[in-house]
C-alpha cells in the first residue's frame, strides 16, 4: 500500500500559486458546472478498483495492527503494543536505516548517470538510435533475473578477477561482506533503474526549443553556462519526477535484494519491504501490519516533503 | 497485500475446477514437495481409478496460510509439519484423527515430535507419515584413504579435521551464502548434539519475557559453547564458503572437493545428479566426549492432517487410509531416503543413510533448534552473521532480546 502513496501526486501538475489562481478562480467555478457527467463515469472504474484493491486492504491492515492476530483464528486487541515494541526492535530499525540510506545513494547515482547519458544521447553523435536502444535493455529484463545474473558475477567472476590481479579486497565476494554487500545492491539497482530515468531525461531535453540555445550562443555563453543556465532550469521538472519516482521505487526494493543477498550477510541488507513480508511467511501478521502502517506514513511524508520543497520551480510545463 | 489478492484469484480458479462430478466427492489434496509430486500424481491416479466414491484433486501451488485465513483449507494435506503449521493445530483448525487405523501404530517417540511444537487437548491432529534424518554427510573414500575412522567424540572430530587439513584436503564444505544451509546444518547439529533441544525451548517459553542473562535458560548461556564450536568449524571449511551456495556445495561434494558436508538426505539426491556413484555415508556430529550423546537431526518431512473446516472429512479419510497402507508408505520412504513412522516400518536399505537407522530406532534424535525459533526472529541471518565474523556473545544477546520482545506481544 505504501507504494501507491506518492503516485497520484506525481501525475498532477503542481498548480501555480498566487495571483494566477485567484484570477482564474471565478472562471473555473463557472466552468465546473458545465462538466459532462460522462467524465465522472470515466473515473468510476479506477476509483472502484483503487478502493477495493488499495483502500480497503490498507484500512483492514491498520485495524489488525492493533491486535495480536496471526492472520487466522481468534485475536485480541492489544492497543499500541505492536507499535511500542516496533520502535525498540533493532531488526526493524536497522531495516529502515539500510533502506533509506540505500534509496538515497541510489537515487542520486541513478539521476546523475541518467542525466549525463541523456545529454550524450541527445547530442549529434554517431549510432545515436542504436545506443539509445542498447541503454534501455536493462529496463525490460525482470529484476529477479538481473539479480541472479549479478549474484553469479559478484560471487564467482569478480573474485576470480580479483585473485588473478592479486587484489585482496576483490578476491572475496562483496555480497558476503556485511560492510560492502549494500554496494552490490546499489550497483545492480542502478543498472536496472537508469533506463527509465534516461527515457524521461531524453524526453525532457528534446522538449527544450533550439532557439534558446541559439540565443545563448549569440550572447556568447560557454557550454558549461548553457548547461547550468538553460538546460538544467528547463529540465528541473523532470529531475523532480525522476527523484520522486526513483525514491519511491527504491524504498520499496524487494526482488533485487532477495536475488542478490536475501537480506544477508546476517541481516545487513534486509529492506523494510522484506521485513514486512516476513509477517506473512512467519505468522507475525499483526506486528508487521504495524510496521507497514508506519512505512506508509513515512512514504506519504516523503512525497509531501518533496513536492513542497520543489514547488514553483518544479512546475511541469 | 497484492500477493494476497493474487492468491485469492488463484484459489477462485481452483474452486472453479473442482465442481463435484456425478456421484463422486471431489476432495483437494495439498502437497507441495516438488521432488515427489510425480510420485504422488501416480498414487492419486491409482486411488482415483481404484474406487468410484472419491476423486482426489492435487493442489500443489496455493498458499496454505491464506487458505486457512479464508476458511477454505484443503480437505487433506501431506505436508511438512513445523512450528508454522503448529499454529493452526493449536487453534483447533485440524480435526481429530485418533480413531484412524494407523494412529495406534505410529512410533510414540515420533508422535512425540508433533507435540514438541504444540498440542490441542484430546486430539491427535497430525499423523506423521515420513521422517527425514540428517547428519554429517562424509566421503567414505577420502576417510578410507586417509585411514580415518568416523569420529565418536568432539575431540576425535577435531583430530579428523586437523588430519584432513594436514593432508591438504578441505575437511568441511560450507555454503554460507544460503543461510538455511547453516541453520539446518551447522547450527542445528552443534546445538542438538550438546543439549536437549525440546526441553530448552519448553523452558524458554516458560521464561518468556524474563529471558536474559539471569534467567534459568537463555541463548546467551546455553548456546554459547555450541555456537563457539560452530564458529570454530570455519577453520576447517573451504575459504570461499561465504560466497558459495547450496547448488555449488552439492556439485563440489560430488566432485570430492571436501570430506564432509552438513546436509540432509535431500542433498544426497541432488549430488546424485552429477555424481551417481559418490561414495557417501552419514554420521551424527559428536559434540561431547561421550559417544552415547550423539544424536541425529530429524524433521517431520511429511505428515497427514484433515482440517476441521473441510466439508468432506469422510472422503478425505478414505484417501488417508489409502496413503497409510504399509506398502504405499514404505515404498515412498524407501525410495526418497526417509524413515517410516509405524512401529513395524522396514529399515532403510540405502547405504548412504543406513548408518542412521540405529539412531532412529533407538529414538536418539532431536528436531532442529532453528526450527523451534519463530520466523519473526531472523535466526538464519544471525547464524550467517556469526559464521562470517559477528560476535557470538552479541548475537546471542540480540536473540534473547528478540525472544523477550516476541513474548511480550504474543
Amino acid at each position: 500500500m505504501a507504494s501507491t502513496a506518492p503516485a497520484p501526486s506525481v501525475a498532477r501538475p503542481v498548480p501555480k500559486a498566487g495571483a494566477t489562481a485567484a484570477r482564474q478562480g471565478t472562471k473555473t467555478r463557472r466552468r465546473r458546472r458545465r462538466v459532462d457527467p460522462v467524465f465522472y463515469a470515466f473515473l468510476l472504474p479506477a476509483l472502484a478498483l483503487f478502493t477495493v484493491a488499495i483502500t480497503v486492504p490498507a484500512i483492514t491492515g491498520i485495524f489488525y495492527s492493533f491486535t495480536n492476530s496471526i492472520g487466522f483464528g481468534e485475536f485480541e486487541f492489544i492497543g499500541f503494543l505492536n507499535y511500542v515494541v516496533l520502535f525498540s526492535d533493532p531488526a526493524v530499525l536497522s531495516s529502515y536505516g539500510f533502506t533509506m540510506g540505500f534509496a538515497l545513494v541510489t537515487v542520486v547515482l541513478v539521476n546523475l548517470i541518467a542525466f549525463f547519458l541523456a545529454l550524450g544521447l541527445t547530442s549529434r553523435i554517431r549510432f545515436r538510435n542504436t545506443l539509445r536502444a542498447a541503454f534501455v535493455i536493462p529496463m525490460v529484463i525482470s529484476g529477479i533475473i538481473i539479480a541472479y545474473v549479478f549474484q553469479y558475477l559478484f560471487s564467482n567472476s569478480l573474485p576470480a578477477l580479483g585473485q588473478s590481479i592479486g587484489n585482496p579486497l576483490l578476491s572475496q565476494s562483496i555480497l558476503a561482506n556485511a560492510d560492502l554487500a549494500w554496494l552490490g545492491i546499489v550497483i545492480v539497482t542502478t543498472w536496472q533503474a537508469v533506463p527509465s530515468a534516461l527515457l524521461i531525461y531524453i524526453a525532457g531535453l528534446l522538449s527544450i526549443p533550439g532557439e534558446v540555445y541559439e540565443a545563448g550562443q549569440i550572447d556568447g555563453a560557454t557550454g558549461w553556462q548553457r548547461l547550468r543556465s538553460i538546460t538544467l532550469p528547463l529540465v528541473a521538472g523532470y529531475v523532480v519526477i525522476n527523484m520522486i519516482i526513483g525514491f519511491k521505487n527504491f524504498i520499496n526494493s524487494y526482488d533485487i535484494i532477495v536475488g542478490l543477498t536475501n537480506g544477508g550477510p546476517g541481516t545487513a541488507t534486509r529492506s523494510v519491504a522484506m521485513t514486512i513480508f516476513t509477517g506473512f511467511t512467519g505468522g507475525d501478521y499483526a506486528y508487521q501490519m504495524a510496521n507497514a502502517a508506519i512505512f506508509f506514513l513515512i512514504a506519504i511524508a516523503i512525497a509531501v516533503l518533496q513536492l513542497r520543497v520543489t514547488r514553483g520551480k518544479a512546475a511541469i510545463r | 497485500m497484492l500477493g494476497g489478492l493474487g492468491a485469492a484469484g488463484a484459489t477462485a480458479l481452483l474452486a472453479g475446477c473442482s465442481s463435484p462430478g456425478a456421484g463422486r466427492t471431489d476432495i483437494t489434496f495439498y502437497m507441495t514437495k516438488t521432488e515427489v509430486l510425480e510420485h504422488f500424481g501416480e498414487l492419486i491416479a491409482e486411488f482415483n481409478s481404484s474406487q468410484s466414491n472419491v476423486r482426489v484433486i492435487l493442489d500443489s501451488t496455493s498458499n496454505i496460510a491464506a487458505n486457512f485465513v479464508r476458511g477454505n483449507p484443503p480437505d487433506i494435506a501431506c505436508f511438512t509439519y513445523n512450528l508454522e503449521m503448529a499454529r493452526f493445530m493449536e487453534r483447533g483448525a485440524l480435526s481429530d484423527l485418533s480413531d484412524v487405523r494407523i494412529a495406534s501404530e505410529i512410533r510414540p517417540e515420533v508422535q512425540e515430535l508433533v507435540d514438541q511444537y504444540a498440542t490441542y487437548p484430546g486430539r491427535t491432529s497430525v499423523i506423521p507419515w515420513s521422517v527425514t534424518a540428517a547428519s554429517v554427510i562424509y566421503n567414505q573414500q577420502i576417510f578410507e584413504e586417509q585411514g580415518l575412522a568416523v569420529p565418536q567424540t568432539w575431540s576425535e572430530f577435531t583430530e579428523v579435521c586437523e588430519a584432513l587439513t594436514a593432508a591438504g584436503i578441505t575437511p568441511i564444505y560450507g555454503t554460507y551464502r544460503d543461510p538455511w544451509t547453516l541453520a539446518q546444518g551447522h547450527f542445528d547439529y552443534t546445538t542438538g548434539g550438546s543439549l536437549d533441544v525440546a526441553a530448552f525451548f519448553d523452558a524458554m517459553h516458560e521464561e518468556g519475557t524474563q529471558v536474559g542473562i539471569d534467567s534459568s535458560v537463555s541463548f546467551q548461556q546455553d548456546f554459547r559453547e555450541p555456537m563457539e564450536r560452530m564458529v570454530q568449524l570455519n577453520e576447517w571449511s573451504n575459504q570461499n564458503a561465504a560466497s558459495r551456495g547450496y547448488g555449488e556445495g552439492n556439485f563440489a561434494m560430488g566432485e570430492g572437493e571436501a570430506a564432509m558436508y552438513m546436509q540432509g538426505p535431500w542433498a544426497l539426491t541432488e549430488i546424485e545428479k552429477t555424481a551417481p556413484d559418490a561414495p557417501l555415508g552419514n554420521f551424527p556430529l559428536p559434540m561431547t566426549e561421550d559417544p552415547n550423546d550423539t544424536r541425529v537431526r530429524v524433521n517431520l518431512d511429511l505428515a497427514l492432517w484433515i482440517p476441521e473446516a473441510s466439508p468432506n472429512k469422510e472422503a478425505a479419510r478414505e484417501f488417508l487410509d489409502f496413503l497409510t497402507q504399509p506398502e504405499v508408505q514404505d515404498t515412498y520412504n524407501q525410495q526418497f531416503l526417509a524413515f517410516g513412522t509405524r512401529r513395524d516400518a522396514p529399515p532403510q536399505q540405502d547405504d548412504r543413510i543406513a548408518e542412521l537407522q540405529t539412531y532412529y530406532d533407538e529414538g536418539r534424535f532431536y528436531q532442529g533448534a532453528s526450527k523451534a525459533i519463530p520466523l519473526t526472529i531472523p535466526a538464519e541471518g544471525y547464524i550467517q552473521a556469526m559464521m562470517t565474523g559477528s560476535s557470538v556473545e552479541g548475537t546471542l544477546r540480540t536473540m534473547d532480546n528478540d525472544w523477550r520482545r516476541l513474548a511480550l506481544r504474543s
